[in-house]
């Protein structure tokens, strides 16, 4: 389980996917995401797993399976 | 008498040929006639001219454009009637007056949209459509699944799987599995939408992604497998991600063994290694292109990438993307999509894998090795952008023909070398077709031997070698002048082994032409000149074919005569012609 903070991002590749770009400038791939999380520049905290097992059509990073999420404030 | 009937036969061969040459003019359509009026009969007596014609046809004739005013140029619509009465009546004033062809360029398909697919043109597939759409040839695409929308109707399925819900129908419920089948196998020339690479070949929906997007490397191990067992030859999978997996390496391998060419994309994270499947050892990875032939900005690079085909970029609009035919997953609604990403550029691959498949070369092995060979190279790739360089539909095609003697290869032979046209096939009667013919062919198939096992450059010099060679020009041997004599067309008529008798008229061979001789010393001279030494391997080689079938067919020889002995001797030198080629051949291989 790990904790990533940072911007949702909706990326265009093939039919789209939902990223989620660490502060530290890390992209991941939200599977199993939450439609309140599906927000365009949302900061986030997200709890999760990286699947491994996962393949997508997305390609973008790496497979982040979504456990739990809190907004931050925009401060 | 017979001097008078080869003579009408040729005629009649001559007129044949001519009204049926195919050059540009009977290619093209016209509506309209371009008149250009001489330039020394002044504005006013132009101007008069053409109100008359304005007046006696009832048309209105047209300066072409603002700048053929001062070249007296007009266009008047109308036909080959009109254009037969402008010529009779006009000829005088004007310095010519012809049809205004319009032009099209050949093997454009019909479909509306295809301008707007610059990626068909940027790998060359219209060329490739002269020798194979992809007919016969099985593409499973391992993807969203696959929805037969109005733009697929005429393109082939054959069963497929869903291995997300468990079940026989695989129809798509993302959109991404539709839009890269019709990269691969669009329905083209069909009037309608866009156009795909191997429009004939079959695709095979095997859904493993779900409507969101993603699926398990346990159900993409099970789909490459079915693949392999129900005959598809080509596998995409436009897909990555997640780590090494001994379940999907084994099934890559199960399938690579049964004769299937599988192909990823690299990955969209601009990172370099590309992502799994593509970086599999025994899988072809693909990195994506914009639309100016640079990588485009997402494209994973570096290990695993090993060839590049466009993927679009949409970031400054929906042009730079990769237009297919697709359903909106939300209202099922059919639509084109302009999409960009490793995915799009796969397919691209995967539908030339087809065409490579479907053009005689099965084994992967081989496969992969056409399309290294033939992509386009890349100069200064520090950094592995391209792999083996841009994909190239037609060179990989036309280098995948190479080892087949084909129908379609021998007539292009055929045609370039002047044996299609029609006077030949007139006059061919009259100078013993068939042995003539054997020469041709054997020359054909000799030449073909060697290109195939020892790869050398076809030139207009070594073609030419083998028709002198072998045959001569020997449709001019039935063509007599009046009052002339006809030994000059008989000479020009024989291939080199007769010209030893050709002056004299005799069918015995003279066996200082007909030998070795000439074509050892011609080697012997040319060896070191680029140009002139595929004339003398050619002539060598058309020697071999000509003798081998005199051998069989007329073995007379001044001073040795008929028989064994001749029959011997021209072997003899028909096998020393074919070494010497075969040395000489063996030897540029190197240069």
């Amino acid at each position: 389980m790990i904790t990533v903070e940072g911007t949702v991002e909706h990326k265009a590749m093939g039919t789209g996917a939902w990223a989620l770009v660490s502060d530290e400038g890390k992209t991941y791939e939200l599977h199993k995401a939450p439609q309140d999380l599906k927000k365009s520049g949302l900061k986030v905290k997200v709890e999760g797993k990286v699947r491994d097992d996962v393949v997508t059509l997305a390609m973008i990073g790496p497979v982040l399976e979504v456990q739990s999420f809190n907004v931050l404030d925009d401060k | 008498m017979k001097k008078l009937f080869l003579s009408v036969l040729f005629v009649v061969g001559l007129m044949f040929a001519l009204t049926t040459f195919k050059g540009l003019a009977t290619q093209g359509t016209y509506q309209s006639i371009v008149m250009d009026f001489r330039e020394d009969l002044g504005a006013a007596q132009i101007q008069q001219q053409v109100q008359t014609i304005a007046k006696q046809f009832n048309v209105t004739p047209k300066p072409n454009s603002e700048f053929s005013q001062a070249d007296n140029i007009y266009i008047v619509e109308g036909d080959k009637k009109l254009l037969s009465q402008l010529r009779k009546s006009e000829s005088k004033y004007t310095e010519f007056i012809e049809p205004n062809y319009v032009y099209k360029a050949l093997g454009t398909p019909n479909d509306p949209e295809y301008s707007k697919q610059w990626n068909l043109r940027s790998i060359n597939v219209e060329p490739a459509w002269e020798d194979t759409k992809g007919s016969g040839t099985t593409v499973a695409v391992i993807d969203t699944g696959v929805t037969q929308v109005t733009d697929l109707k005429e393109t082939k399925f054959v069963p497929g799987y869903d291995f997300v819900n468990d079940k026989v129908d695989a129809s798509d419920d993302n959109g991404h599995g539709t839009h890269v089948a019709g990269t691969i196998a669009q329905s083209t020339n069909n009037d309608y939408g866009v156009a795909g690479v191997a429009y004939e070949a079959n695709i095979m929906p095997l859904k493993v992604l779900s409507a969101e997007g993603g699926g398990t490397v346990a159900d993409i191990a099970e789909a490459i497998r079915f693949a392999a067992d129900n005959g598809a030859d080509v596998i995409n999978m436009s897909l990555g991600g997640g780590g090494e997996s001994q379940a999907m390496q084994e099934a890559i391998d199960y399938a690579y063994h049964k004769g299937v060419v599988i192909i990823a994309a690299a990955g969209n994270s601009n990172e370099d290694s590309a992502s799994y499947p593509a970086r599999y050892p025994r899988v072809i990875g693909v990195s994506a292109l914009d639309s100016s032939g640079e990588k485009a900005f997402y494209s994973s690079y570096g290990a695993g990438v090993d060839i590049s085909a466009p993927g679009g970029s949409t970031k400054e609009g929906e042009a730079g993307g990769i237009l297919q035919q697709t359903i909106n997953p939300e209202t099922n609604a059919e639509y084109f999509g302009a999409f960009q990403g490793t995915s799009m550029a796969a397919p691209h691959v995967a539908g030339v894998a087809a065409l490579i498949k479907a053009s005689g070369v099965k084994d992967p092995e081989a496969v992969t090795e056409v399309l290294q060979k033939s992509a386009r190279v890349i100069k200064d790739d520090a950094l592995n952008y391209y792999g083996a360089g841009h994909l190239d539909a037609n060179a990989a095609v036309k280098l995948a023909g190479k080892g087949n003697i084909s129908i379609r290869d021998f007539f292009r032979w055929l045609r370039d070398n002047g044996y299609l046209n029609p006077r030949f096939w007139f006059d061919g009667g009259a100078v013993a077709l068939i042995p003539k013919l054997l020469m041709v062919i054997g020359s054909y198939l000799l030449a073909w031997f060697l290109r195939v096992y020892w790869p050398f450059t076809w030139s207009w010099a070594f073609s030419g070698g083998l028709v002198a060679g072998s045959s001569g020009l020997f449709f001019l041997r039935g063509f007599y002048l009046f009052d002339l004599p006809q030994w000059p067309l008989r000479l020009l008529g024989s291939s080199l082994p007769e010209l030893g008798s050709a002056v004299q008229g005799t069918a015995v061979l003279n066996p200082i032409f007909a030998s070795v001789l000439i074509p050892f010393a011609l080697l012997a001279l040319f060896i070191g000149h680029p140009q002139l030494k595929g004339l003398a391997i050619g002539t060598t080689i058309g020697v071999a074919a000509c003798l081998a079938v005199s051998a069989f067919t007329s073995p007379q020889l001044l001073w040795i005569g008929g028989g064994s002995a001749a029959q011997a001797f021209l072997l003899v030198n028909a096998g020393l012609c074919l070494g010497l080629a075969y040395l000489n051949v063996k030897g540029e291989k190197y240069a």
